[in-house]
């Protein structure tokens, strides 16, 4: 192991370093740009007709008298919009899976409460909102399906003409000798979960501002996008709307276009030769079997991304939050772009919040049943578990809710030694809003298995603690890979962080905080939690996922410095919150050896950063997005050493470069700087502006990758009277490598955390039987507060692997081992099993018999 | 506070005189246009935020003649007469931020920092009317903006520094004074 100290080189030193943030001079002072900011002169603004039914068809629509009302400039029905658009495509499919087609607008059916019918762009949103009330529309209601039963019950309305039913996928697999582990263990316990809809709620909504270019017809989009390369790319080809033989034509007749495509596409085939040879066609073949319109669709899409020379710039400002609400594309970023497009005017939408908690990106309705082979001794032999999921109405995209059991495929044995492990379930249609990715899009599989060992440990009558020590995976006794096929290394330190976690404990004491609380009618519990992640992952992640599902996934980099000097590095990531403006300035000031104001970060605008189909999201931007700027900003500075070292006249390795000096080792009074150097090189060649030194490279991250890893430990103090729970105490023990800024990962843990404390005691996304919205206001939806949030100890271990940019991601983690802790300390106070992750002090006063059920 | 009428025809203008951040304005406002609105898009002071336009986030927080209020539940009709502070009103005209930011940029106290227009202009009030919180009072008094990035801790230690900083600011720590003259 190498200490990541040795690899600095600045002798700054800002790596590591508790570095105020260089955001918060703009944020903090008002003049942050956030999307709702922008408003170009003469900007008109939309607004959207929802449907008050969550299944229903659409008979007729008039908006007459909306189009009259003075200050409207256009009123949009679903079918103008979607005559102008192309369908949003499954481009992530399986074995097993159908994903419905759909437009931005709905003009025959509606499929959730909050579902887009029409549009009005007026000259205010006032104007816009008032017509909106002017719109009459016929509709005839269907039964709707409102909880994952009535999707299962086999004559159910569909929503989804070509599905089964309303089940969208079934998928399935196993590791490992099952029938045996099963027949052979001890005992097999079994036990049923359910985990309610939640929702991500950043507190800015979502919005997008669409510029037109009067001359060029060119759209500049100001979007609350987390992937605005994504973004760019869908957009261009869900406007395109001429056909597929008159665009093939028009690129055959580019030549520049020809070529230019033809290199792309063989650079793309060499670099992912192996991940194309991986994919099998099982996917696409079980989606044709149900809609062979995906072919089409494709066809026109690709001939009109060919054909076109101009394609949208979207930029991404400041951003509000997002917790991976605002990584998909929606529908309303393609409906207010085709109407910008079609008037041939600047437009602003902004979702106000009774819009986002209806369609704005929801979460986690789920339900498990799970199966654990077990000795009598505790030893853990298998594990099964079916599932559900409710996926709402419309997939999202252009990943859809099937990554989320992928993902618990490979995670959901957990970092415990188990010889067999299977995985079956169904995902399912309902007349709800969309699911989307929710910080740890997988964390059920968490909650799910901390919960279930818990149980395991009452029956089998050993301390939840004990159970988890005896089987958790150890340096040492390592396997090299888990039964579901990731690679295991040293970076998987759970067992460091659990054996650390218990040392911190005070188990007397907890008996005696314990027989206090019962005193004055309180229950006191802890819980523990334990769990790895990859961020980002050991190269085969996501081929074990699903073989070739691994493209498209390494961190493009580029970095500049400009002929006076000017350091400026360029990353495809899309901050929300994160600071990746102050971490990537510690590293690529740390390599090039200047302060931290000498470096600029280039973000958000698809014009000026390279492609990336992620953009932020899956805890990437510290190992992926800071590791490759500290390799392009490296070879930066080798590049520079050389010439400054013919300058100098010395050898290149003689050169130390100290807060911008760059000199001789010893002799730092006859140092140079860096724009002397760019000057330099800028008159050799002959140019005055521009880049002197350029670097792009692409970076897949180091050695095995790593995984980010926690155990969390709950103290919970419930009132029986009231039923309301204190968190007196919560512990993170984590390990993600070495920190780059520690307010900024203590930043993102104690977040999290707080957003699984909300999970868990105040928020539930309620729907009723018949798929109404009952929480579509914050009286209804309940954030936590300033009151309800503990102060979380935050511990940290740094296992250091030889890898060069060795940080871990830490982003999602906090909102993965919560639930779990905090369920398993209300289940130890009250001494009954929780089956449920919500516990609203209803639930609690039902669960500890002092009100009836 | 005079309370023009506000059932005037959709269209027709009330004109008002509010100062907002020590600058006299006269606008001619809609009177169903919320105070925010009026705010960000006529008065082009885009630093307060809506979160949720129902009253409950905080984040359009502004002080109305001293007094922390909702942008979003007030009418810009109603303003009329007003002294209105927003988050553009609290640093010196060269930049210099005012004590609370500064104490909340040491703190790290926020993320995406759409909150942070409201929990500063609520702090302002917080500690201008109590100047040395208990840290339960902080938290309580804060309770009425909503954070859904940092859990709140970071925010709590920032208000702390802001108490060390006004403590031994030349500014002094009681009244008016310690809000650096604001409100
Ligand atoms: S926007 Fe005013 S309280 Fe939320
Ligand atoms: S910092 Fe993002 S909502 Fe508070």
């Amino acid at each position: 192991m190498t200490d990541t100290k040795d690899t600095q080189t600045s002798g700054l030193g800002f790596m590591g370093q508790r570095v105020q943030r260089v955001e918060d001079d703009r944020l903090l002072v008002g003049k942050g740009e956030f999307v709702a900011d922008v408003l170009p002169e003469g900007v008109l603004h939309a607004a959207f007709l929802r449907s008050p039914f969550p299944h229903a068809t659409i008979n007729s629509i008039n908006v007459t008298a909306a189009a009259r009302l003075p200050g409207v400039h256009k009123v949009f029905t679903g079918a103008e919009l979607n005559a102008i658009t192309n369908p949003f495509l499954p481009m992530f499919m399986a074995d097993g899976v159908y994903t419905p087609l759909y437009k931005c607008m709905s003009d025959e059916k509606v499929r959730h409460v909050g579902d887009l019918v029409a549009l009005v762009v007026a000259e205010s949103r006032y104007v816009a909102e008032d017509a909106l009330e002017l719109i009459e529309i016929d509709y005839t209601e269907l039964t709707p399906v409102g909880t994952i039963d009535q999707a299962l019950e086999p004559n159910r309305e569909q929503l989804w003409e070509k599905a089964d039913g309303n089940v969208l996928g079934n998928l399935s697999d196993s590791f490992g000798p099952v029938d045996q582990v099963f027949s052979r263990a001890d005992h097999v316990i079994t036990r049923t979960f359910e985990c309610p809809r939640q929702t991500n709620q950043p507190m800015e909504t979502r919005g997008t501002v669409v510029k037109v270019d009067k001359a060029t017809g060119h759209l500049e989009i100001h979007n609350t996008s987390q992937a605005p390369h994504a973004l760019k790319w869908a957009l261009a080809a869900m406007l395109t709307d001429e056909g597929g033989i008159k665009n093939f034509g028009k690129f055959v007749r580019n030549a520049d276009r020809r070529q230019a495509f033809t290199a792309a596409a063989k650079d793309f085939l060499s670099k992912n030769k192996e991940s194309l040879k991986a994919q099998d066609n099982a996917g696409q073949v079980s989606q044709l079997k149900k809609d062979k319109s995906l072919l089409k669709h494709q066809g026109k899409m690709a001939m009109g991304l060919l054909a076109s020379t101009d394609y949208p710039t979207v930029k991404a400002g400041d951003i509000g939050g997002a917790f991976g609400s605002k990584g998909p594309i929606t529908r309303e970023d393609v409906a207010v772009a085709a109407a910008a497009k079609k008037l041939g005017k600047s437009v602003q939408w902004i979702e106000d919040r009774v819009e986002n908690l209806m369609d704005g990106g929801q979460a986690r309705e789920e339900q498990f049943t799970i199966s654990m082979a077990v000795d009598s001794d505790g030893t853990l032999r298998g594990m099964k578990v079916d599932f559900v999921l409710d996926q709402g109405a419309y997939p999202g995209f252009p990943i859809s809710s099937l990554i989320i059991p992928l993902l618990w495929k490979l995670y959901m044995p957990g970092p415990y030694n188990i010889e067999a492990f299977e995985l079956n379930g169904q995902i399912v249609a309902t007349n709800k809003g969309r699911v989307v990715p929710y910080r740890g899009p997988w964390a059920n599989e968490t909650w799910l298995r901390e919960r279930m060992l818990d149980v395991v440990a009452r029956e089998l009558n050993i301390t939840p603690a004990d159970l988890r020590a005896k089987n958790v995976m150890r340096e040492g006794s390592m396997p090299d890979a888990f039964i579901t096929g990731p690679t295991i290394d040293e970076t998987m330190s759970v067992a460091k962080t659990f054996d650390r976690a218990l040392e911190m404990i005070d188990f007397d004491q907890l008996e005696e905080d314990k027989a206090a609380a019962e005193a004055k009618g309180h229950r006191l519990g802890l819980g523990i939690a334990s769990y790895h992640e990859a961020a980002p992952g050991p190269p085969n992640f996501f081929s074990s996922a699903q073989p070739g599902s691994d493209m498209l996934l390494s961190e493009d980099g580029r970095a500049e410095i400009q002929a006076d000097g000017r350091i400026v590095m360029y990353t495809s990531q899309s901050p929300h919150g994160q600071s990746h403006e102050t971490t990537y300035k510690q590293v690529a000031a740390d390599e090039f050896g200047v302060p931290l104001e000498d470096v600029e970060i280039v973000w958000g605008d698809t014009d000026r950063t390279q492609f990336s189909f992620l953009g932020t999201g899956g805890s990437r931007g510290g190992p992926l997005g800071a590791g490759v700027m500290r390799m392009t900003a490296r070879e930066l500075r080798r590049q520079v050493t050389d010439v400054a070292a013919d300058m100098l006249e010395a050898a290149s390795s003689d050169i130390e470069i100290i807060d911008g000096n760059i000199h001789v080792a010893g002799v730092p009074a006859k140092g140079i700087t860096y724009a002397d150097v760019a000057a330099k090189v800028a008159t050799d060649k002959r140019t005055t502006s521009g880049p002197v030194f350029t670097e792009q490279m692409q970076y897949d991250g180091v050695g095995n990758g790593g995984w980010s890893v926690a155990t969390h430990v709950a103290w919970v103090d419930i009132d029986l009277e009231t039923g309301l729970v204190e968190i007196p105490r919560y512990l993170v023990v984590e390990d993600c490598g070495p920190i780059i800024n520690p307010g900024v990962v203590d930043g993102q843990i104690r977040g999290g955390v707080a957003q699984g404390v909300g999970a868990v005691f105040y928020e539930r996304h309620h729907y009723d039987e018949q798929a109404n919205l009952l929480s579509t206001t914050y009286m209804d939806y309940l954030v936590p507060t300033a009151m309800e949030i503990p102060h979380i100890d935050i511990e940290h271990m740094e296992t250091l692997t030889d890898g060069e940019n060795d940080a871990r991601g830490t982003g999602e983690g906090g909102m993965i081992g919560a639930p779990a802790a905090l369920t398993n300390a209300v289940s130890d106070a009250l001494g009954v099993e929780v089956y449920e992750q919500y516990l609203p002090p209803y639930r609690i006063l039902e669960l500890a018999g002092v009100i009836d059920r | 506070m005079s309370l023009p009428s506000v059932n005037a025809p959709i269209g027709q203008t009330l004109p008002i005189s509010v100062t907002i951040n020590e600058t006299a304005h006269s606008l001619d406002i809609e009177p169903r246009r919320s105070l925010a609105d009026v705010i960000r898009e006529d008065v082009g002071l885009t630093g307060t935020h809506l979160g949720c336009e129902h009253g409950v986030c905080g984040a359009c927080t502004i002080l109305v003649d001293g007094e922390p209020s909702r942008a979003c539940l007030m009418l810009g009709v109603h303003a009329d007469g007003a002294e209105i502070t927003t988050i553009e009103g609290l640093a010196e005209p060269d930049g210099t931020k005012h004590p609370i930011q500064e104490a909340m940029k040491q703190a790290m106290s926020f993320q995406c920092a759409f909150c942070s227009p409201g929990f500063l202009m609520s702090t302002v009030a917080l500690l201008r009317d109590n100047p040395n919180p208990t840290e339960a009072e902080i938290r309580e008094e804060l309770s009425g903006n909503l954070c859904r990035c940092t859990g709140y801790t970071s925010i709590v230690e920032g208000v702390e520094t802001a108490v060390t900083l006004l403590g031994s600011s030349a500014l002094g720590s009681t009244g008016d004074q310690a809000t650096g003259g604001v409100a």
